[in-house]
């Protein structure tokens, strides 16, 4: 029986053609890729909240009791999908289980890497959170996340879901998003970010009292995270 | 350089296309989260429409195809060589738009991406075509 590699080497026609098919092919799944990439499939909005933040106590960034020894670091950025799919699987849980108990509070740190509207989202988030209404507010964006940086983030859209939001001004969310608080917002949670080297969205960091915030793994499941709490918690 | 040296090295380059590959797919899978220990990028080009062909992400894509070529550089027969030449031209191309889609239309560098398309994908086409002549 002859060795596999004492076979004839296939001959300089063979081998044009089988580099001919490679360009072909290459070149027609370049056209597939282009044709077909994904771009839909996390963008139907979410019609209803996810979770019912009302009588949790709010200031700022912060979401649940000033009392809270454990501190909940979120960065994210508000065009990010993984952070959609957070805080509409993860979240809703953590504040049930956490938040509203007053064990754990949570702080949102916002990032705008992907594009202008995760600028733009920002801010008006930001802006919510000098009426103390930030959560609710991106909450409603991310269930109405948009194609990235395809325009969606419009004073419509943000004043639309601000008059679902009790006790939220849509008007002074409107004028507070270019004031220059949120200019120093936004520079605070950048700088934030970059001490602590986040790398991507979103990243968790858990601080418990004043010792430095320690991040999670990227890519947490439901229940390291809740672990991960309870850890912090029993400390 | 000999053959068994060209061969040793294309199945190191394919081993490590098939880490970076296999990075991104889990990453990709468990979270969308990537380490990015350069630049910054990485999260937007994971998160970009050009991620995925057809709702299958490109990194699978990527790692499907390195395995097949780790496969032919066991295998080394000389149609498995041929073969193991045009899948890296395909991967070859297929890297270099992947290359041109982040600097002209993402305009951010993952830095496992540029490590796949600029250094792993062109290293392969040329071992593996230099290969062809041994």
């Amino acid at each position: 029986m002859a060795d596999a590699r004492q076979q004839r080497r296939p001959s300089g026609l063979v081998v044009a053609l089988a580099f001919a098919i490679a360009v072909g092919t290459a070149i027609a799944l370049v056209v597939l890729a282009v044709a077909l990439r994904t771009s839909d499939d996390t963008t139907a909005p979410t019609p209803t909240p996810v979770v019912d933040l009302t009588g949790i106590p709010q200031a700022g960034l912060v979401l649940g009791s000033p009392e809270a020894r454990v501190t909940l670091i979120e960065y994210a950025d508000l065009q990010c999908p993984a952070c959609r799919v957070y805080t509409e699987s993860y979240f809703p849980e953590i504040v049930e289980r956490y938040v509203r108990p007053g064990r754990v509070k949570t702080e949102f740190r916002g990032l705008a890497f992907i594009g202008p509207d995760s600028e733009t989202a920002l801010r008006y988030v930001l802006a919510a959170s000098l009426q103390n209404r930030l959560w609710q507010l991106q909450e409603a964006l991310y269930r109405n996340q948009g194609d990235e940086n395809s325009g969606w983030v419009t004073e419509e859209l943000v004043r639309r879901l601000a008059a679902e939001i009790p006790g939220l001004d849509a008007d002074r969310v409107v004028t507070d998003a270019g004031s220059n608080e949120v200019d120093a917002l936004v520079a605070q949670a950048a700088a934030q970010a970059d001490a602590a080297e986040v790398g991507g969205t979103p990243t968790l960091a858990i601080q418990v009292g004043d010792a430095d915030p320690f991040s999670l793994q990227p890519g947490i499941g439901l229940s390291d995270l809740t672990a991960a709490l309870d850890d912090a918690l029993g400390s | 350089m000999s053959d068994r040296t060209l061969r040793v090295l294309a199945a190191g380059v394919a081993a490590a296309g098939v880490g970076v590959a296999g990075y991104l797919t889990w990453a990709h899978y468990g979270s969308g989260s990537v380490v990015c220990p350069v630049g910054g990028g990485c999260e937007t080009v994971q998160e970009s429409e050009y991620a995925e062909v057809a709702g299958v992400p490109v990194a699978l894509l990527g790692l499907g195809a390195y395995v097949v070529l780790l496969a032919l550089i066991v295998w080394d027969a000389p149609i498995a060589r041929l073969a193991a030449a045009a899948l890296s031209l395909i991967g070859l191309v297929f890297s270099t738009y992947l290359l041109v889609v982040q600097a002209s239309v993402i305009e951010a560098f993952c830095i496992w991406c540029l490590a796949n398309d600029v250094v792993i994908a062109p290293a392969l086409a040329v071992v593996t075509s230099l290969r062809l002549r041994s």
